[in-house]
């Protein structure tokens, strides 16, 4: 397999994890806690989509939205019953409690969906809009041997939509820029007027929405199980910490560069190798940490 | 002299009278022709008992490192697995897959505890100085590193089989099966005992002092001219030499060893023991770690008479052991019998 190739792949992985990396980043910058339990929140939305599409039956764009929505539930109501009265004991509590819900999470998923994988109909995951040219299923013959699939199609796109519409939202509108305001200084933002506490519900209800979508996109490229979202929360992790915990445009520069180090090295790893790339990742994570712990754009997470 | 005033005064003589009262029980059933004889419905007890034992010395470890100096580590689990592969990698011989180099075990428990201390020395040297929430990053993710090298080295770590004819000395000695269990329980149990006096002895001392004045406030105990940096990786050394030695016997008492003894589960089962009983707390900690293991103990017996599945069983199992860990940190954040003004958190 060419090396063109790979960076498809490299691009493709990148982009869900930037989808769920920016939710995950957001929490750390503005709620001041690493959610471990945040690898969860992309299997419900997985999981949420393809009852949707299965049960219902409704197509799959409709599922992902109803998955989106069902993600940001879901992240607000945990957050109220959990972190939301916690939140001044500090970081650690906050990530234990994230690390108990997670176990607790993923095995009530477990105990709904059972153990083995679910995938989305694939009747129903033909991308058909009225009026618009019909995508092709299977895939499409770039250049020369380069093949992209119409599922990588879609996770490229979707990356590309989240990240215009995130920009606008963060600059333009009040509740994106009092998320900033508060990432930046939270009793200098309190003190200005702005509702801390409804500024961090939005943002849990947005990390929820992003989870539930990456949740989606992975559904869409390959089979879900409960373990699925516990799966990627290194590599969330690794992607935020490498950008600079707390920076959005970091998280996502660094998800591209999780995502492309995992399919070059599966490209040059040997064969039977290609296991270690999420070590790779962790690798990563822990050099980033003691090199320049700050990240590409973040704060100090360094003691005095 | 009376024989009244030789006894111990203090925990750590008490703990160690016990461990040496065990190991001498237990050599007893090992090298005389003395067998004892278990009636199957306490298997269960025993070898969750073993178990317990082996998590106790983990959970000394890390109180030492989080209860008294504060430190977060989320990879205990990364030690205790080090330690387990140096001894079944050292002494195994004929192993099916992985290197077994066939070594008199106790040349390889000795190497299992290096091992995990110079790893814990590594890790320490190179993260200790992260916040609270990163180090606890850093660590869980060392311990991910190893977990994904163990399964896909097969080559050196014998991959998803693991390695297999590690030296089983106690059950040599001993000859029945009963005998091994009885005689492994005692023997670990002393082990345990030992590291018990050993931990409290320290923590005790004006050393321990110094380690909780460092989990209290850094700034101030270094104003006061410790080398925080050096107790620090004092107190992670020492925990993680421990764990070395916990997983080492624990390779020699299972004969085999595979990367399903090691996930993260070790970890948060230690750590909820830890925080349940009080961390910061040696008796506490232990106590912690009994009802949590002792829950294990408890669903094997619902199973039997559960209307559910092993599998939904394992799964409900599970979100309780998790909604314990969320309950104690937003209800009781020093555990049952920790001191909450010792530790500092509003209880």
């Amino acid at each position: 397999m060419g090396l063109a190739q790979n960076l498809v792949f490299g691009l493709v992985t990148g982009s869900y994890i930037a989808i769920a990396a920016i939710g995950f980043t957001l929490i750390y910058g503005i709620v001041n806690m690493i959610n471990f339990a945040y690898g969860e929140y992309l299997t419900i939305g997985a999981f949420i989509a393809i009852l949707t599409v299965g049960v219902l039956p409704l197509p799959l764009p409709v599922a992902a939205v109803v998955a989106m929505a069902g993600g940001g539930l879901v992240s607000l109501v945990l957050a109220r019953a959990f972190f939301t009265p916690i939140n001044d004991t500090g970081p650690v509590p906050m990530l234990l409690t994230s690390i108990g819900l997670g176990l607790a999470l993923r095995n009530a998923i477990r105990l709904t969906a059972g153990r083995s994988a679910r995938y989305f109909d694939t009747e129903t995951t033909t991308y058909r809009f009225d009026g618009l040219p019909e995508l092709p299923v299977g895939p499409v013959n770039l250049l020369g041997d380069l093949f992209v699939t119409s599922q990588q199609l879609v996770v490229l796109a979707s990356a590309v939509v989240v990240f215009l519409v995130l920009h606008a939202l963060l600059t333009r509108t009040d509740v994106g820029i009092a998320m900033r305001a508060m990432g930046d200084n939270e009793s200098l933002a309190r003190v200005r007027g702005i509702d801390t506490q409804r500024i961090r519900d939005s943002v849990w209800i947005l990390a929820g929405v992003l989870a539930a979508l990456a949740g989606v996109l992975v559904g869409v490229q390959t089979n879900v199980n409960a373990d699925t979202g516990f799966g990627y929360i290194l590599q969330i992790l690794a992607a935020a910490i490498l950008g600079g915990a707390g920076s959005v445009y970091g998280a996502i520069a660094g998800s591209y560069i999780i995502g492309l180090v995992l399919a070059l090295s599966a490209a040059f790893l040997p064969s039977g190798m290609t296991g270690i790339s999420s070590a790779v990742a962790f690798l990563i994570l822990v050099v980033v940490l003691l090199i320049k712990p700050s990240g590409i754009a973040g704060q100090e997470v360094r003691e005095a | 002299m009376s024989l009244t005033d030789r006894l111990p005064e203090d925990d750590s003589g008490w703990a160690f009278l016990f461990g040496a009262g065990c190991v001498l029980l237990a050599a007893l059933f090992a090298l005389t022709p003395l067998v004892a004889s278990v009636p199957g419905a306490l298997y269960v007890f025993i070898e969750v008992g073993i178990l317990f034992v082996v998590y106790g010395m983990l959970v000394l470890g890390l109180d030492l490192q989080y209860g008294h100096t504060g430190l977060v580590n989320f990879g205990h689990v990364v030690f205790f697995a080090v330690g387990a592969y140096t001894v079944a990698m050292v002494s195994a011989q004929d192993s099916f897959a992985g290197i077994s180099l066939g070594y008199p075990w106790p040349l390889a428990l000795v190497a299992g505890v290096l091992v995990a201390a110079l790893l814990g020395a590594a890790v320490g040297a190179t993260s200790l100085r992260l916040r609270d929430d990163f180090l606890a990053i850093a660590t869980l993710a060392t311990a991910e590193i190893f977990y994904t090298l163990f399964v896909n080295f097969r080559g050196i770590f014998g991959g998803n089989t693991g390695i297999l004819g590690v030296p089983q000395p106690v059950a040599d000695l001993a000859g029945d099966g009963d005998t091994t269990l009885v005689a492994t329980l005692l023997l670990f149990g002393g082990i345990t005992a030992f590291a018990f006096a050993a931990v409290t002895r320290l923590t005790e001392a004006p050393y321990g002092r110094v380690l909780r004045a460092i989990r209290a406030d850094e700034l101030v105990t270094r104003s006061v001219g410790k080398s925080v940096f050096t107790y620090k990786m004092q107190a992670f050394v020492y925990g993680a030499a421990l764990a070395g030695l916990a997983g080492g016997l624990f390779a020699l008492y299972t004969g085999a060893i595979s990367p399903g003894f090691f996930t993260i589960h070790v970890t948060v089962t230690v750590w909820i023991g830890m925080l349940l009983g009080g961390a910061s707390n040696h008796r506490a900690v232990l106590a912690g770690l009994a009802i949590i293991m002792g829950l294990r103990l408890l669903s094997r017996f619902a199973l039997d008479v559960a209307p559910v599945s092993a599998d939904a069983f394992a799964s409900i199992r599970l979100i309780v052991v998790g909604m314990i860990l969320v309950a104690i940190i937003r209800y009781r954040p020093a555990g049952i019998w920790g001191d909450a003004r010792e530790l500092g958190v509003d209880s």
